[in-house]
Order: C-alpha cells, then structure tokens, then sequence
C-alpha cells in the first residue's frame, strides 16, 4: 500500500536505510511467516482427513467439515453432548473465575490508587509481583498441597471439627476454582489500578462530604472511571483462564476435563491432529467472540494492554 | 563547507528566490524573496505562527520549499539534505545528546565525518575555551546552567565551521539577565567567527540589539527587510509599524500630499507627517498615522492637540502616561523627571504635540495585536 | 472515613494472605522430612529434598534446554519488537492502529493455537523440503523458539513503544544537521537511548520464554524445557523436592527485590542530590555497605552459608527415628490385630488368613524401603517422550 511504502522511505530518511530494511523485513516476517501462516495452516488442517503418510496427496486427501461436524455432533447423528458440554463448561467455570477475580480484586487496586501512600503503596505492589515470579506450575502445585488429603485446609478443618474426613477438595473442583482465580490476579488488578488512578481522589472525598454512603460512592464516582480497566482485566483474566491447560491438568479433578485438556486428548493420546486443529480453531473463534463482544458491550478498544 | 578559492573570501550568502512553502492549503510563508549577505547577523522578527520557524527549517533542509529555490552560497540547494548542507542549527530546545559528555557532544560532528580521537579531543578543548568555559568537557550535560547549556550548543554548532548558523528562538527559555548577557555573547562570537548568523524570534529587543538587519514577518509575508533603526524609524507597513516597538495610531483621510509629506485630517485635527513607503494617496483616502510614544512631546509647538491624562504607569526610568483625545488612547512615554517634576494627575489636561518628520503616515492594514 | 481505613487495611491483609499463604506452606513442606509435601504432621527437619531436586535428571537436563530456548527467544525476539516498534512510529495513525493490533494479537490467542498451530505449519513445510532441512526444523528446540517469539516478541515491542516515546525527534534532526548520515544517528543517538530498554526487554523476554507452558507442551515435541518437566512432575508424582524449588526461586526472587530496591534508592539519591546530604553517605563504611553491588554479594554470601550449612545438616537420625516408630506401631497394630483374630478364632473355631503388612495402606508400604516416587510415565506425547512420530496428517 501507498502508505507503507511511504512509511518505509519516512524511516530511511529519519533512520537511514540499514535500519529501514532491517525493520520491514523483521515486521514482514513476524506478521507473515509467526502470526498469520501458522493460523492458517492449523485452519487448513482442521478441513482435512487424518490420513496416514502414505495416503496423503492422493484421492481420498480432499477437504471435509468432518472434524467440526463431529464436534457437535457424534457419529450416530445425535448430539456430541460430552464435547460440547465441556466447552460450556469451560466457558461457564471461566466466567466465574473472572467475576471471583473482579470482585476481590476491585478492592485492592482501589486501595493502591487512592489509600495507600509512599511506602505502603510500594511494598503493596512488590507483593503483588513477587508471587507471579514463581512458576504457574509451581504456583498450581502449592494450592494442590494446600487443598490434599492431608493439606492445610483438610488438617484445620478437622483439628477445628469442622468436619471428621478429610473432604476432597481436588474432585470437588474447589482447589481448581482457587488455582485459576489465584493465577491471574495481577492480570487484573493492572488495568484496574491503571484505570481507577486516573481518577481525581477529590472527587471521592467530595461525593463523602456530601453524606454519599461508601457503596454509592463507588457505584456513581469510582466505576464509571474504572470501567475500561475492569473490562480489559476481565477480557484476559476470561481468556486466560478459558484457555488455562497447566491448571486443570494439576488441580482438576477426573470430572471435570477443561477444553483444553481435550485439545491436548487429541494430539497427545490419539495422534489425530486435523480434529484436535479443528477444536483448536474452535476454541479460538469463540475467544475472538468473546474479545468482540466485550469490546461491543463495553465500548472498550484494544489499545488496553498495560503491561 | 566553505568555498576554498584562494583569491576571494568564503561565499556565506543565503538567497531566497521566490520561496513558498504550503501544507495543504495552508500556505506558510507566502513568496520570501530576499537575500542574506555573507557574514551577516540576520534576524527575522515576527510573531509565533508567521512562518520564521518553517522557513528556517527549509534553509536548514528538513524541508524543501514548494516554490522558488534557497541558495546558499551561490549553490542550489534543492535536493541536498541537512546533513550536506554548509548550515548548523542551533534549536529551541537545544538538542544536547543527553548521554554524552560536553566534550563529546561538541566533537560530535567532528566524529560522523571521521576524524581521529585526538584532534577531536583537541578541538573540542579549542571550542570550550572560545566559548569562555574551559575545562567542563567531562560533565554531563545535566550538570549545566541554562546559559552554559546555550554556549554548548554553539560550540557544538561551531565545531566544523558552517558557513551559516541558524538560531531557532535560543534565548527564549532563559531568565531576563541572563538574556541580555547572551545578547551581547552572541553578537561577540558572531563577530569573531566572521559566520552568517540567522536568528528567529519573537523579541524585538533583541532582534533590534544584535541584528545588522531584521526582516519583520507576519502570517507568512514578509513585510520589510532592514536595518534596525529603518525597521523602527522608517515602517513601510501597519504591521512594522505597530509589531516593533510601541506606536500610536490615529485614522484618519488624507487631504492632500506633496512629495513625501501628507497632511492627514482626523477627529482631533489635522497633522502634518511623513509619507512611509513611498506611497501616493489621493485626497479622500483613508490612511493611518503613526507617532512613537516618545515622539509625542508636552508643549511641542507642532501637530499640537490636547489630550486628558487617563493613566499612568511608573516604570523606573520611563513613565507611561496614557492620555485620551477624542475616543482614542494614546501612549506617551516620558523620561522620569525624578523629584524635580511631575506629569500631573488624572483628569488633568494635556497639550501635546510631535515633529512632522517623526510620524508617519502608511495605509490602513494589520495592526499587530497587544501582548 | 477510619472505619472504611480498618476495613480496607484487614482486607488487604486477607487478600496478601491469600496471596502468600499457598507460598509460604509450600516453603515449609520444604523442609519436611515427609515423603509428601505437607506441612503436619511434621516429622524431621530436613534439607534433602534439595539435594533430591538437583538429582532429577529430568528436570536438569529441561533447565538446560529452557536455557537453550530461551538465550534463542532472546535474541530473536528483541530485535523484531524493536522492529515492531519503529515501525508503528513511522504510520499514520490509521495503519498504525492496525498493525499494532496484529502484532498484539498472540498475546490475546490462548498460548495452545498458538504451540498447535506453529506444529502443523512447520510440520507441512518440513515435510514438503524433507531431508536434513526436515530434521533441522522439525525439533523441540527450533519449533520452541518459532513458536513463543510469536507472542514474546511483542511483550519486548511493548518496552520499547514505551521507551521510544519518550525520545526527544529533535536529537535525530540535531545530529542530522551537525552532518550525521541517517544510519549514524540510528546507530549514535537512538540505540544509546534505547539501551535500557534492551535491557529490560530481554529480561521480560527471557522470564516470558522460560516459564511459558501453553504453547512449549506443543511444540516442544520429545524433548522437554524445565516446565514441562516440571509440569509433567507434579502431574505424576508430588514430593517435596517440588517445594524445594519453589524456595530456591524464592530466594533468588527476594535477593533480586532487594538488589533492585539498592540500587532504585542508590540512583534516586545520587540524581535527587539527597547523596551529599544522607549521613548514610557521608560515613565511607555505610556509604560502601549500602552500594547495590555489596548489598547484593552479602546476599548471596548469606544464602550460600545457609545453603552450605543446610546441605551438611543431616536428618537420616531423625528420619530413622521417625522409621523406628512407625514400624513399632504397625508392629503393635498387627499385635492387637492378631490378639483380636484368635480371640475369634477361639470364640468361633475358624482360621482367617493374616491380613497383609500395612493398614490402609496409611504407612505406605513401610517396612523397609521408602516409596520412591512413581517414576513418570512415558507421556504419549508432548512434554514427553513424543517417540519421533511424524505428524500423521496430510501435506498440502
């Protein structure tokens, strides 16, 4: 396009022409050969037959919705309740850690912005960070430590009498449910505080002044502001966690098998790559809907990653 | 880079031929055509928006003029970019590379040419002591003043001898004092170098201080070029006439004209004055007068006409005594007369009166706006 | 307004608690001498499952490689976000949004389309040249790399977008008319300014690339970087040695924090002009004691003490004692149980085979050897042994 080639001149000029080259080619490959090609090729996978080697290339190698007709519906015509009530269920779990992580996480990121001050507000953000140091692996097996048959939870409880077997909390899903919204916190918390500190604090101490209960102060004055921060957090905490495979493969009970897990089923275990790219692209379209829809509810754009 | 016949001295002329530089349909300076002679400390007076910013950036090649040409040193300059050109620019905002040292930031041009490590250290060291700041060659930057920052910058400049030197609005950033002393600095270097400087900016004292010639520029014109006493003596335009310095103008129609002397007939009376720029009126035109607030004298027998003190404002050396004639205020300066005299008190009449040969008439145009 | 002061103040206390809290009880288990992580009952003090960490060969090799990957993320990633990043300086603002959303998008994909479809693009393309090229492409360690610089790349551009911002443009023109050619004031002017930025681009770069599990379990075919391994650890077999890292990278996280502190308030009062004034600085000792440099070797020398001192610590005394006990009272149980049984018998007349050696299984096979923990099982797949299996799918 016109414009790119004049961009292109525009950076030899400011930049001279080594780097101009070195730029258009890095970008040309990063956006073609990393991003877009490898999208493709998975999309063209999920078309196709899972043909062994030898019969590739010959006639029966033709395209078919076979892998996504079997996604939602099983081979007897009627509806592929398992796979698609994983998805939901997925989806569903997703949602609720998101809304977990919005809730405890408001607080906090309203504490940063407008309560704490100097030092406490800098060792309240070295704490924030200092846990995501540690490997999500790791961090998912501490809370199954925590929630074992002989963990923490289960040995208070029971010293407290709470009750006299020690409850399962791996098959229940609850260490799962703790594991996820654990994970993201600080995905969260970011957009939220970047998006709370624009607002003038005075506007607070007023809206107080004028006899506003707490919650109402925050329902009128904070939310509005903070609403895009919340939104965006919420978009990656929800993608994330939809998208999550480390956690549930630790925390996740033999019930509950998250989306991805069934992806990996596909590649891992039956070795049937075009189904496993089908439900890949699936998981991924419905990703993109979701990024759509938040953004079409919210009015929010993509220029929101704060890192 | 300097022209090296042995006979003739180095040709550090500027000429705009014909020269306009649009955006679109905005035109930014409207067809500048003059020529800045070699040597020369050349200033372009106006106020913010009158296109000097952009045509200094035309002559320094960060753009190319839409019409006409710039020639410097007798060379077409079209196509040849600021990083050829026989120019240096000195920037508002200075431009000082904040990660290098003074000593570095000096040698710097020395260094994208090529020059060794040791003539580079030595001429950096010649540079500091010319601009009277031996010896701070391995500070940084940050740790300068406002005003050693600005001789830095110049050395830099300096460093591989241009033959023209442009200054974009240096001295804007600096406290009062501090700008006064650099005015006479920069005059100083100018001279000692013997390079063409062009300074852009908005202070007229200093353009009129340092300057061999001013041009005054308004809204991409370029409205007179000359030397600092015609520019304020001699105003060709309404603009000139009311930007440099303070002015009085009184409207009024021409009722007759005999060489380079006009009678004008206003509401106050009818004044005798100085024809500006050469013009021919017909009686019945309409025309401005203009008097200097120095220019109007208490008791002067001429152009004389009564006033009544308004105001006055009492600032040290000069009194301002604001004076109203009909429905027009007028501005007199006065030399403060100590505690042997005083002006009189508001209210009171004044009678007030100024040479022929020290107002001029020029047609009705752009009065440049207070502050 | 105090009582919304109390509140907010406990629940930040509640919500750090619950940010720690896992943390801090998998750092105890550490030291637990109990085969399986936990915190109670405690039985011996012990530093062994260090040592027992250090001997997984698994894992060592899997850091070795996650090295590997990750020096090649670096030195990929970081010239492409930079890259990335001059050239959206350079758009009008239209094109600019575009692009910046395309090369943001991997972050938002879920990191397993991204590790899937990395493998089916190169595998087709691997497959079509065949030969040498075949192998040299279609490895853990080339598809690892391909597949994370997608995303990691523009975690850097977004560093240096910020840095780039802050560039002052009339640096450039200054050098271009000072006679600088473009290409020198690129390489004078811009990429000094923008050395920080590298800097902490390719330590985003190289954390992003070393703890990336999503996409690496795809793409990492039969070999296997340190997460996976871990990954694949925990998933098979939990015991302390797990928690053992967990405190190593603690410790390296806390002596990092505190460096960074060092040298954040070292710089602060040098520029601030607080340095001639402290007297902190004044006394040449402190002065010297509060350099970043020294705060942080006396760190590390703190922790290779403890660490030394921990390694000679020897709890097999204590874990024989632990051993003695529970054998004792299995062996008293059995007892009981005996009793109980020819009670019976006598009442009833009947013989009953003796029930095996461990009840419920609650002691875990004692008598003798400690279970070792269940070596992996061969992953039938990725993350593991992938067996060399070429992808079984059609070629375009």
């Amino acid at each position: 396009m016109k414009h790119l080639t004049q961009a292109y001149r525009a950076l030899a000029n400011r930049h001279g022409l080594g780097a101009a080259l070195f730029v258009a080619i890095a970008v040309t490959l990063w956006v073609v050969v990393f991003i877009t090609l490898p999208q493709l090729s998975m999309l063209d996978y999920s078309f196709r037959f899972n043909l062994p080697a030898d019969q590739i290339g010959t006639d029966a190698d033709h395209y078919t919705l076979d892998n996504f007709h079997s996604f939602f519906f099983n081979s007897d015509g009627s509806l592929n309740t398992l796979d698609l009530v994983i998805l939901g269920r997925t989806l569903l779990a997703a949602a609720i850690v998101t809304l977990i992580d919005v809730l405890i996480c408001y607080p906090i990121a309203y504490i940063l912005a407008h309560g704490a001050k100097g030092v406490a507000a800098r060792l309240m953000v070295i704490g924030l960070i200092l846990p995501y140091w540690i490997n999500e692996i790791l961090r998912a097996f501490a809370f199954r430590v925590l929630f074992g048959a002989t963990g923490v939870v289960n040995t208070v409880g029971m010293q407290m009498g709470l009750w006299d077997v020690p409850v399962d909390f791996i098959r229940a899903d609850v260490a799962l449910y703790f594991g996820l919204s654990y994970a993201y916190i600080l995905l969260m918390i970011f957009p939220m505080y970047n998006a709370i500190e624009a607002l003038d604090h005075t506007q607070v101490e007023a809206a107080r002044d004028m006899g506003a209960p707490l919650w109402r102060v925050h329902w009128r004055v904070v939310l509005p502001i903070a609403k895009p921060g919340i939104v965006s957090g919420a978009t990656m905490v929800f993608m994330l966690t939809a998208g999550a495979l480390a956690a549930p493969q630790i925390l996740g009970g033999p019930s509950n098998l998250w989306f991805t897990q069934v992806i990996y089923q596909w590649f891992n275990e039956s070795s049937n790559w075009p189904r496993g790219s089908a439900y890949a692209v699936v998981l991924l379209l419905t990703c993109i809907s979701f990024v759509l829809l938040m953004m079409r509810v919210f009015k929010v754009s993509v220029g929101e990653i704060g890192k | 880079m300097p022209d090296t016949s042995p006979v003739s001295a180095p040709d550090r002329s500027v000429l705009l031929d014909h020269v306009s530089i649009r955006f679109g349909n905005f035109t930014a300076v409207d067809n500048a055509n003059l020529k800045i002679n070699s040597g020369e400390f050349f200033s372009f007076l106006g106020p913010s928006g009158c296109g000097k910013t952009t045509l200094l950036r035309c002559i320094s090649g960060f753009s190319e003029p839409t019409e006409g040409r710039v020639l410097i040193g007798a060379k077409d300059m079209k196509g040849v970019g600021p990083n050829k050109r026989p120019t240096a620019l000195i920037f508002q905002h200075l431009a000082l590379f904040p990660l290098m040292s003074v000593a570095d930031n000096i040698a710097f041009p020395l260094e994208v040419r090529g020059v060794g490590k040791k003539m580079r250290r030595k001429r950096a060291e010649d540079l500091l002591d010319m601009i009277a700041l031996p010896g701070i060659g391995d500070k940084k930057v940050s740790e300068l003043s406002g005003g050693q920052k600005q001789r830095v910058a110049i050395a830099r400049a300096l460093a591989v001898e241009p033959d023209i030197l442009l200054l974009d609005e240096p001295l804007s950033a600096l406290d009062l004092k501090l700008r006064q002393h650099m005015r006479t600095e920069l005059r100083a270097i100018q001279q000692q170098v013997g390079v063409t400087f062009i300074y852009i900016t908005h202070d007229q004292g200093e353009a009129l201080t340092m300057s061999d010639r001013v041009a005054v520029m308004s809204k991409g014109v370029i409205e007179q070029v000359g030397a600092p006493d015609q520019i304020y003596n001699r105003p060709r335009s309404s603009f000139v006439a009311s930007f440099v310095g303070e002015n009085n103008a009184l409207k009024g129609v021409v009722k007759s004209q005999s060489e380079d002397m006009a009678a004008l007939e206003t509401p106050m009376g009818t004044f005798e004055a100085r024809v500006g720029g050469g013009r021919k009126y017909k009686p019945g035109d309409e025309a401005l007068l203009f008097v200097r607030p120095e220019q109007l004298v208490p008791g002067q027998a001429e152009n004389a006409f009564q006033a009544t003190l308004s105001r006055q404002e009492f600032e040290g050396a000069t009194n301002h005594v604001f004076a109203r004639a009909g429905d027009t205020e007028l501005r007199v300066s006065m030399v403060n007369a100590g505690l042997a005299g005083s002006v009189g008190s508001k209210g009171d009449t004044l009678s007030l009166g100024f040479a022929p040969m020290n107002a001029t008439i020029l047609p009705v145009g752009q009065i440049a706006s207070e502050a | 307004m105090s009582r919304a002061v109390v509140f907010g103040g406990a629940y930040a206390i509640a919500f750090f608690s619950f940010l720690f809290g896992p943390l801090i009880i998998m750092v105890v288990t550490a030291f637990n001498s109990s085969k399986f992580p936990r915190v109670v009952p405690w039985e011996c003090f012990t530093t062994g499952w260090f040592a027992e960490l250090f001997g997984n060969q698994r894992l060592m090799d899997g850091l070795l490689n996650s090295v590997i990957i990750g020096v090649g993320v670096v030195a990929l990633a970081v010239p492409i976000g930079l890259a990335g990043a001059l050239a959206l300086s350079e758009l009008p603002s239209k094109l600019r949004a575009t692009l910046y959303t395309v090369l943001i998008l991997p972050i938002l994909i879920p990191g397993v389309v991204l590790g899937i479809s990395t493998i089916v693009l190169w595998g087709q393309i691997s497959r079509g040249l065949g030969g040498a090229v075949q192998a040299g492409i279609y490895n853990g360690y080339f598809l690892t790399i391909v597949g994370q610089i997608t995303f990691v790349s523009a975690y850097a551009m977004l560093v240096f977008i910020a840095r780039l911002q802050r560039f002052d443009a009339t640096q450039t023109e200054a050098a271009l008319d000072l006679g600088a050619t473009p290409g020198q004031a690129f390489r004078k002017i811009l990429l000094p300014f923008m050395a920080p930025a590298i800097g902490s681009a390719a330590f985003i770069t190289l954390l992003a690339s070393f703890e990336n599990y999503n996409t690496t379990v795809f793409t990492v075919l039969s070999e296997s970087t340190f997460t996976t391994a871990l990954a694949s650890k925990v998933r098979h077999g939990t015991d302390p040695s797990l928690s053992a890292l967990a405190v190593i990278i603690i410790t390296i996280t806390l002596v990092g924090a505190l460096t960074n502190e060092a040298v954040q308030r070292r710089k602060e009062a040098e520029l601030g002009g607080k340095a001639s004034r402290s007297p902190l600085y004044a006394n040449p000792v402190t002065r010297a004691l509060t350099h970043p440099g020294v705060v942080f070797a006396i760190l590390v020398a703190i922790v290779a003490t403890v660490s030394y001192i921990g390694s000679k610590h020897d709890s097999s005394v204590c874990e024989a004692a632990i051993l003695q006990d529970k054998l004792g009272r299995q062996a008293e149980l059995r007892a009981e149980q005996k009793a109980k049984i020819e009670a019976q018998e006598a009442e009833q007349g009947i013989t009953v085979p003796k029930p095996e050696g461990g009840f419920g299984g609650a002691f875990g096979g004692l008598g003798g050897a400690a279970p070792t923990p269940a070596a992996p099982k061969p992953e039938g797949g990725f993350g593991g042994a992938f067996g060399g299996i070429a992808p079984p799918a059609p070629s375009e």
